[in-house]
């Protein structure tokens, strides 16, 4: 194998397929995303595989390369690509449709199970709260809070392999930035839906979640954090 | 030809789920809570489109000592008066409302001083603080809100669905709905709708250099100018200075590091690591986009460049906690990629950005096809001939939420599901299979050709000549695409077919830039005639219509008309 060459094996097909394998040149600056577009418009136009904005913004790109969930769109070849070889495979535990495309919308409907969104009492009549960003329970939450999406987390974690109603890493993490978020009122409501084995209680702390995060959060502390919570609840007798 | 489609009907069918988008689903759906509201989008819904990768911020007018007559004046000033000055009291009106919107119901929460209030910074060509942002990746926020609130409510989403064609009525009168593509399958869908928001985003993405996502690619503003729409104002095409580049090979390439580092005290260098922007205007590295970008151009022509072509931004000699601190988004990106931000040099050169030009529409967003609303990027007039930083993301939620509200209250009284013209679905769909009848042709060389053509000679500095090369150029390249085909085998997500269509709709809308720069003779805000170096008779400033005639790119031109200050006059009391 030529240094100036990757060998680059890619999943072609849906639940049932084959490995295809393409010799793409190096270059400098060249990332995981940037392979496969050399691949689909220089010597396979059949390959299919999904981005958008190509900056680490909008998570539409993560696949599976050399066995790890990773952004492919800010994930440098020269980083990953063990011995020349690269390995591409669509995301784990998520439905794929062709190739290194998945479905996604399991994936978001979890986030809406899991109460990952904000109800607040106010409208847009009222002026802004008053919020220090030091407050500590504003740190816990912005700490979460720049999740792209990209669903790494969740293609790594085990549990989700076992149970697959399992809400997963992503939309627990979204469940904790809110249970931080002084201006919302969902409260008990979004306890008891992040509660039990389909929730909280489900994570086995294996934090794999916390390794492939590309934004370097923490979903793991953020699924203790709803469990100390949850415990509170129920030893208060609010939930049961 | 097999020219089979699926059908189904939704009362309002929204196209694109950017900020506008998802704006307005959300507020169609309060208003109007029994409708049923479905969302089509290129990707996945929360993940297209560049409201999520604003970085800088959300202009609006909070603070008591600032007003909604300057941040009105000031878009005026940066619009070198051709916006339509309703659209920007519109906008500078609802901005502050949306942000409380935004914070007190859908849950953002944008960076506070240390007291507790809202922090707004300084953006280029503002005369007050007013950027509401959360640290530099300010549209992961916002979207994330929008995108969960939307999941949560059972709005229904065509995910991997494109838009190809507006279909009307059999008589004309209005429209009927859009013919997609399920990309997924490969197959064709007419979606009836009784109102259609066209909010796609416009998108830039036709230049060497271009920061939009990569889902966008005009196609709106296509299918617009082909069901009759003028689009306006389509000569100011934005540039943004400081793109990354990191050699062609790299979609990484053409992607912004943002606005606030040169307004924090960045230099700009040369390839001779020399700073040069003294050479074009007294406000240095921070004057305005335009500017900025027209003195790097020049550089650049002069060969004053990096090893990739471009020029270099640095912060080294400023605190380097302090930028770390303010700008980890994009001291993070650029790390990614191989470049230090911090203590180094990292290439940087002008990249398209924004579109100010676009459909034009009214004040509830309705536009003059029955049935069809627009907003967002794929609508001109708000901006004029510039957007000011902070205003592009304001654009889109404002008139994205009362897109929602228009139709919500339309739909009930007016809307009707109208009998479509299937012969016009049939026609379309035979236009989108096309490249499945030719051989031959590669479709890469294109791109490259059309990137190189509009970057030299429709793009920052234009004169005469090299647009009338532009037009050759560009004429050539689509009828080199119309020789170009794609291998028939499976057309399900088939990406190829895809960068067909997109270049198409790109080549279209490449056209129309270039027209309306032959007919623009002065040179104010985003366009820059060399030949015309001059801003012309403002009180008497016309904007540029375009449409297609026949398969020919028409231009006319309309006055201005200044409804609520003329130029010399200010809305601003003290």
């Amino acid at each position: 194998m030529s240094n100036d060459l990757i060998n680059v094996s890619i999943w072609r097909g849906g639940e049932d397929g084959e490995y295809q394998t393409y010799q793409v040149p190096r270059l400098e600056s060249q990332t995981v995303l940037d392979v496969v577009t050399y691949i689909q418009r220089e010597l396979d136009p059949s390959l299919s595989y999904r981005f958008a904005c190509r900056v680490g913004v909008c998570g539409s790109c993560a696949m599976t390369v050399n066995g790890k969930a990773r952004w492919t769109c800010r994930t440098h070849v020269s980083k990953v690509a063990e011995g020349g070889q690269l390995t591409l495979d669509p995301l784990n535990s998520m439905p794929r449709v062709k190739d290194l495309v998945v479905d996604m919308e399991t994936f978001f409907n979890k986030w809406a199970d899991a109460k990952g969104s904000f109800k607040g009492d106010k409208t847009r009549d009222d002026a802004l709260a008053y919020i220090s960003p030091d407050d500590p329970k504003r740190k816990i939450s912005s700490a979460g809070i720049e999740c792209i999406g990209c669903g790494a987390c969740y293609a790594t974690c085990d549990v989700i392999k076992w149970n697959p109603d399992y809400l997963g890493p992503a939309a627990l993490n979204r469940a904790w930035t809110l249970v931080n978020d002084e201006r919302d009122v969902t409260g008990l409501e979004r306890l008891a839906a992040v509660a039990g084995d389909n929730g909280c209680l489900g994570c086995h702390s294996q934090q794999g979640c916390v390794e492939r995060c590309p934004k370097s959060l923490n979903p793991t502390g953020a699924i203790a954090g709803l469990k100390r919570e949850t415990i509170k609840a129920v030893l208060k007798g609010e939930l049961s | 030809m097999n020219l089979e489609f699926e059908q189904s009907k939704t009362d309002v069918l929204i196209l694109g789920a950017g900020g506008a988008g998802l704006f307005a689903a959300l507020h169609a759906s309060n208003l109007g809570p029994d409708l049923d509201i479905t969302i089509a989008v290129k990707g996945l819904l929360g993940k297209c489109g560049c409201t999520r990768m604003v970085q800088g911020g959300y202009n609006a007018a909070m603070a008591n000592e600032d007003s909604i007559e300057r941040h009105f004046m000031d878009t005026i000033e940066g619009g070198k008066w051709l916006n339509n000055q309703d659209l920007a009291w519109t906008l500078v009106n609802e901005a502050p409302r949306r942000i409380r919107e935004l914070e007190n119901e859908l849950g953002c929460f944008f960076d506070r001083n240390p007291d507790g209030s809202l922090h707004q910074k300084a953006f280029a060509g503002q005369t007050f603080d007013r950027t509401v942002h959360k640290g530099d990746l300010t549209g992961i926020e916002i979207i994330n809100r929008l995108a969960e609130q939307v999941w949560s409510r059972g709005i229904n989403r065509l995910e991997d669905h494109r838009a190809v064609e507006f279909i009307k009525s059999k008589d004309g009168s209005g429209l009927a709905g859009v013919l997609m593509i399920d990309m997924r399958t490969g197959k064709f869908r007419l979606v009836q709708a009784k109102a259609v928001l066209l909010a796609t985003g416009g998108g830039p993405t036709m230049y060497t250099y271009h920061t939009p996502s990569g889902d966008k690619s005009c196609d709106g503003m296509a299918m617009s100018l082909r069901a009759g729409m003028p689009l306006r104002d389509m000569e100011m095409v934005q540039f943004h200075p400081t793109g990354l580049v990191a050699g062609p090979g790299t979609r990484i390439t053409g992607t912004i590091i943002e606005e606030g580092l040169r307004g924090y005290g960045g230099y700009l260098l040369g390839g001779d690591k020399e700073r040069f922007m003294h050479k074009y205007d007294a406000k240095v590295e921070r004057a305005t986009r335009d500017i900025v970008s027209r003195g790097m151009f020049s550089e650049m022509r002069n060969g004053n460049v990096g090893p990739n072509g471009g020029l270099f931004i640095t912060m080294k000699h400023l605190d380097p906690k302090e930028v770390r601190s303010r700008f980890k988004g994009m001291v993070d990106r650029c790390r990614d990629c191989g470049f230090d931000l911090v203590s180094g040099d990292v290439e940087v050169v002008p990249t398209a950005h924004y579109m100010m030009g676009g459909v034009e529409f009214q004040n509830d967003c309705s536009t003059e096809l029955p049935g069809l609303y627009a907003a967002g990027e794929d609508t001109g007039g708000v901006h004029g001939a510039n957007r000011l930083g902070g205003n592009g993301v304001a654009n889109s939620t404002v008139f994205g939420g009362i897109a929602g509200d228009a139709i919500a209250k339309w739909v009930p009284k007016e809307g009707v599901f109208r009998e479509p013209d299937l012969d016009a679905a049939k026609a379309a769909i035979a236009a989108a299979l096309y490249p499945f009848q030719i051989e031959g042709g590669h479709m890469p060389d294109i791109r490259k050709k059309l990137y190189g053509a509009m970057w030299e000679d429709a793009g920052i500095l234009r004169d005469a000549k090299s647009l009338a090369r532009a037009r050759v150029a560009v004429d050539e390249l689509h009828s080199e695409l119309m020789r170009t085909g794609v291998a028939d085998e499976s057309r399900a997500y088939n990406l190829s077919w895809h960068d067909w269509l997109n270049l198409e709709s790109q080549i279209i809308i490449s056209k129309v830039v270039i027209e309306a720069a032959v007919v623009r003779k002065d040179s104010r805000g985003a366009h820059f005639r060399e030949d015309f170096p001059e801003i012309h008779d403002l009180e008497n400033s016309r904007f540029t219509k375009a449409s297609l005639d026949n398969g020919k790119i028409t231009i006319t031109s309309e006055h201005v008309e200044f409804t609520r200050v003329r130029p010399g006059e200010t809305l601003i009391d003290d």
